[in-house]
This record gives C-alpha cells, sequence and structure tokens, in this order.
C-alpha cells in the first residue's frame, strides 16, 4: 500500500470563544471511501476547511502523505493532490461546463504564463490535450450535451456533477466532498454512489460529509462521527449504527440538534 | 451573435483600413483619437472585465508610455519606433510592482487605491520630477515618425500606426482568452476562492492581468505623444481613468461593447460640436440606465471560446 495517507492529529479550530472542532484525530488510508457525519453544526465542514486550507487551524497537525500541509494556501493544497467540491456549490456561473471543467486542468496545463500573450505550437498542443481531458471528465459523468451550457442555467443537480468533474479533471489524489447528496433526488442520489464507486475504482480515495444516512452506510468503508467538533465514535458502518452515543446524537436530547 | 462576430469584424477592419483616405485632416484626427483610446478602453477591459479588478488608475499607465515615448526622443534623440519597447516595458513593471502591494484589497478599496496612484502620477509630472517632465506644460516638439530611413510625416501614417496597435491589441486578447492564463483570469473574476479551490493562485494572474493592461495603454500612449508631437499630465488625470472604467462598464466586456462605448464617448461628441459640453450629461444617463437594464454592460462579455469537438447538440445556448 503506498502511502497516501491523511492523518489529522489534535486538530483544533476556534472561532472566538466558540471551538468548531476541538482535538480531532482521523486517519483516511489510501484507497478507502471515507465518512464524516454527525448533527448540523457539529463542525463537519469547518474540518474540511482546515484540510484544504481555507481556514488554519490553531492546534494540531494535519499530515497529507508525510508532509505537513496545516497552514497552505488551498492552491499549495491542490498542487498536493488534494481537490474539495463545495456544500453550496461554487461553479463559475457565466461560463459553460465546459469551462468549468476545464478549470481543474489548470494545474496540469504545462503553460506559461507569456504564452497568454504568444501561442507556440507547445502551448496549442497543451491546450487541446486538456480539452481532449475536459471531454472525458464530460463523458464520465454524462454531461457531454450541456458542454457549451452556461452553468449557472443548468438545475442542481447537474451542476452538483459539473463541480466533481471539475475536481475530478484535476486528478486528485484524495478527493474532498462536502455533502455531495445534498439537493438530490432519489434516482441522482444512486447514480452518485456509482460514481463514487468508479472514482475509487479508479484509485482515487474519497473523503466525504454526508447528512443522507443511508447512503452513507453503503457508500463509506470507514467512519468518523462527530458532534460539538468532538469525535465520538469511529468504525465501519456496521459498528456505528449500533454505537449509543450515535444514536444519541443523532437522536438526540433536547439541547443539541438546532443548531 | 455568431453571425455578427462572423462578418462584423472584417467588415470593420475593411471599413478601418480605408477610412483615412475618406476622411479629411480633421476626422482623421478624429478617427486616430478612437483608435488610441480604443486600445486604452481594451487594456482596462483585461484589467477590469477579465479579472474582475476595479482599476480605476488606467490613464497612469497610458501616460506613462506617453511620457516615456517623449522624454526618450526629447531628451535622448531616440527615434519614436525606437521607443516602443521601452514605453510598453516601463508600464508593464510599474502595473506590476504597483499591483503587488494591493491586489489583495477587495473591489472598492483597490479603487480608491488606484485613484490614488493616479493622482500622485499627475503631481510627478506636474512638478516636474528630475527636470524631464516639463512641468505643467508637459513636452512639446516631438519628432514625427520615421522608419527605415522614411519620415513618415503624414496624419495618415500616425492612423495606420495606431490601426496596427489596435490589430496588435486584439490578436493579444484572442491570444490571452485561448490561454491558461486568460481562463485563469476568467476563474478568478468569477469565484475566486473556487478558484483558489482549484489550484489557481489568484495573485499571479491578477498581477500579470495589471502587468498587460499596462504594456498595452503604454504603447497606446506612444501613438498619443506621436498623434499630437507633444504630451501634458492633463491628458492622463484622473477623470480619463474614470471614462475607461466606465466605458468597459457600460460597454460590457466585450470588444464590440468597448468599441462602441469609445464611440459615443469620444466620437459622437465630435460628430455633433454642440453635444460636446452634453457629453458626460448624455453619458452619465446612458451609464444609469445601461447598469439597471443591462448591469453586465450593453453587449455582455462572452467568454473563452470551447473547441467544436466539444459542442454535443442538446441544450446549447448561445
Amino acid at each position: 500500500m503506498s502511502n497516501n495517507q491523511l492523518i489529522l492529529t489534535d486538530v483544533t479550530k476556534r472561532f472566538g470563544g466558540l471551538t468548531a472542532v476541538d482535538a480531532l484525530s482521523f486517519k483516511v488510508e489510501s484507497g478507502q471511501i471515507y465518512g464524516i457525519i454527525g448533527p448540523n453544526g457539529a463542525g463537519k465542514t469547518t474540518v474540511f476547511n482546515c484540510i484544504t486550507g481555507i481556514y488554519k487551524s490553531e492546534e494540531g497537525s494535519v499530515n497529507w502523505r508525510g508532509e505537513e500541509i496545516r497552514g497552505m494556501t488551498p492552491y499549495q493544497i491542490v498542487d498536493r493532490g488534494i481537490v474539495r467540491t463545495f456544500q453550496t456549490i461554487r461553479l463559475f456561473g457565466q461560463m459553460s461546463v465546459a469551462e468549468n471543467i476545464m478549470s481543474g486542468r489548470h494545474i496540469r496545463s504545462s503553460q506559461k504564463l507569456w504564452h497568454g500573450i504568444i501561442h507556440t505550437p507547445g502551448s496549442k498542443r497543451d491546450e487541446l490535450e486538456n480539452w481532449h481531458k475536459v471531454e472525458e471528465q464530460l463523458d464520465f459523468f454524462n454531461l457531454s450535451e450541456f458542454a457549451a451550457t452556461p452553468v449557472g442555467s443548468l438545475p442542481y443537480g447537474i451542476q452538483r456533477r459539473v463541480e466533481m468533474a471539475r475536481a475530478m479533471a484535476v486528478e486528485p489524489t484524495l478527493l474532498i466532498l462536502d455533502e455531495p447528496a445534498a439537493g438530490l433526488n432519489d434516482k441522482e442520489t444512486l447514480v452518485l454512489l456509482e460514481t463514487i464507486f468508479k472514482i475509487r475504482d479508479k484509485g482515487v480515495t474519497v473523503l466525504l460529509i454526508e447528512h443522507d444516512m443511508d447512503m452513507v452506510m453503503e457508500v463509506t468503508d470507514y467512519l468518523t462521527v462527530i458532534n460539538f467538533g468532538k469525535k465520538i465514535a469511529e468504525g465501519t458502518p456496521t459498528e456505528i449504527q449500533k454505537n449509543p452515543a450515535v444514536i444519541e446524537a443523532y437522536l438526540g436530547s433536547e439541547d443539541d440538534d438546532d443548531e | 451573435m455568431k453571425e455578427m462576430q462572423k462578418f462584423g469584424y472584417p467588415i470593420f477592419f475593411a471599413v478601418m483600413a480605408a477610412l483615412p483616405h475618406l476622411l479629411d485632416s480633421r476626422w482623421q484626427a478624429v478617427a486616430i483619437t478612437f483608435l488610441i483610446f480604443a486600445v486604452v478602453a481594451l487594456s482596462q477591459d483585461i484589467i477590469l472585465g477579465k479579472c474582475g479588478m476595479f482599476n480605476m488608475g488606467q490613464a497612469l499607465f497610458f501616460g506613462m508610455g506617453a511620457y516615456t515615448t517623449a522624454i526618450l526622443n526629447n531628451e535622448f534623440g531616440w527615434s519614436i519606433i525606437a521607443t516602443i519597447p521601452l514605453a510598453i516595458l516601463i508600464p508593464a513593471i510599474f502595473g506590476a510592482l504597483l499591483a503587488g502591494p494591493i491586489v489583495h484589497l477587495r473591489g472598492d478599496y483597490l479603487l480608491v487605491v488606484t485613484i490614488g496612484f493616479n493622482i500622485v502620477f499627475v503631481q510627478v509630472l506636474q512638478n516636474n520630477l528630475g527636470g524631464v517632465t516639463g512641468g505643467p506644460n508637459g513636452i512639446f516638439g516631438l519628432d514625427s515618425l520615421s522608419f527605415l530611413g522614411f519620415n513618415l510625416t503624414s496624419q495618415v501614417a500616425v492612423y495606420y500606426f495606431a490601426f496596427i496597435v489596435l490589430l496588435l491589441t486584439l490578436w493579444l486578447m484572442r491570444n490571452l482568452a485561448g490561454s491558461k492564463a486568460g481562463r485563469a483570469m476568467h476563474y478568478v473574476r468569477e469565484d475566486q476562492l473556487a478558484a483558489e479551490s482549484i489550484g489557481i493562485n489568484p495573485r499571479i494572474y491578477k498581477i500579470f492581468a495589471f502587468s498587460i493592461g499596462a504594456g498595452i495603454a503604454g504603447l497606446a500612449g506612444t501613438v498619443f505623444a506621436t498623434q499630437y508631437s507633444a504630451v501634458s499630465p492633463e491628458a492622463f488625470e484622473f477623470i480619463q481613468s474614470v471614462l475607461f472604467f466606465s466605458i468597459v462598464l457600460v460597454g460590457g466586456s466585450s470588444v464590440p461593447g468597448v468599441l462602441l462605448g469609445v464611440f459615443v464617448m469620444f466620437v459622437l461628441p465630435e460628430i455633433f460640436r454642440e453635444f460636446a459640453t452634453w457629453r458626460y450629461f448624455v453619458f452619465g444617463f446612458a451609464m444609469i440606465a445601461a447598469m439597471i437594464l443591462r448591469p453586465r454592460g450593453i453587449v455582455p462579455a462572452t467568454f473563452g471560446k470551447i473547441p467544436k469537438f466539444l459542442i454535443k447538440g442538446g441544450s446549447h445556448v448561445e
């Protein structure tokens, strides 16, 4: 097994007096589909933001392939093979689907800045190669018919697919999905499940946050459950389903589900 | 829209190429002004339209190019053509240096800073810094164009010089749109966080946009200095920057939009002389109306083209 491991150790993120993530540790192994679940406001997205460089955690360590990535900028982290999607879809709304996916090819393109002024045979070849990679993603995510459509005008479910296609165009080692099934109908969720398995089969490790418990239980190999920023359980889906702490967090004592 | 692009450009180029032979000398001068200001407005479009930075100091770079040419010609006796590389490079380098510390600022803050730069620049010119800028009167009596031993004194020669510069600018902008760097600018403008999360370092592309925009404006400055054989500070005041800014915003971040804006702003007042004093009034209302009715500009931006082999029917929206 290669050492494409993501190891979080005692990661703590505070916003003023609020501790959003509290000494959280977990380890994602290469090739896993790893899930993070927890009630609303448990700090799941904050964890993702700490991993992908949008926030810097105050304490702890985020270790990726033996390298400390805490404190790096988002684009430096993408350079190291970690790419994410957003819970609230963040696409380039006025641009076409193909152009959106092309943005994922940015770090793979060999063009230099001055190629923006004058094209060379090499830069033209690079341009064409990358558009062909975009075509592969369009096919993989079944988006070909929308290639030229401005992404802002497409339905939500398709936008979710475009965002995943864009992330996959980077050829990531670790793909981080923030609530990929949010807002999808049952049929779309099924397609999403298949897609996630196919992505894993390509050798990409997947880390996801999800609310839809049925989906999480079906898709993930291993889970961490957090509540109030703290880990309350971890294990395989079957272990988690039997865990009393998890059941309590979800079914809830009355004070913790209205955050 | 497709049709317009297919036929519009060749017709536009043909008309522009033939134009000086159809006009008398006053109108030739107006046409040259149109070409020069079109180039500056397009350079502003790279910074404001393509990369989304609220730069209100474009006249600074325009002036820097003009003064570079004027000083090199006047003080050091370089021919106009020989000053071109420096008239591009100096503003381009300054653009990068000025942009470096400020591109992380949010839109409105950046706008104020660039206004500041522009004002400082004009002050420097007026106070004759280093004794080479000629103070409030500027520098006059520049040589006319000469190229390979030919003296090109006629206005028609200046017109074609300006026309070549415009063509060069359009060519460069087309190259930019079909490149990694150009697309990165669009992504940064649309959603900076998303751009960063896909591996783009926004700082690099913002500074790059500033630098290219400044270089092109500087080249336009050379043409401007050539047209009048003189430069003076008031041509590069902050109010000029406001005009370029508004042209891109009202016209829309597209070549037809920008050209239309320049035409309305600089050519119409010449056609209707009585309109000249009214132009700010009319343009002001046009700005208000355009922003309410077409917030993305009269001819909105069309983003980079995608290759034909990717378009497979379906809901293709033009």
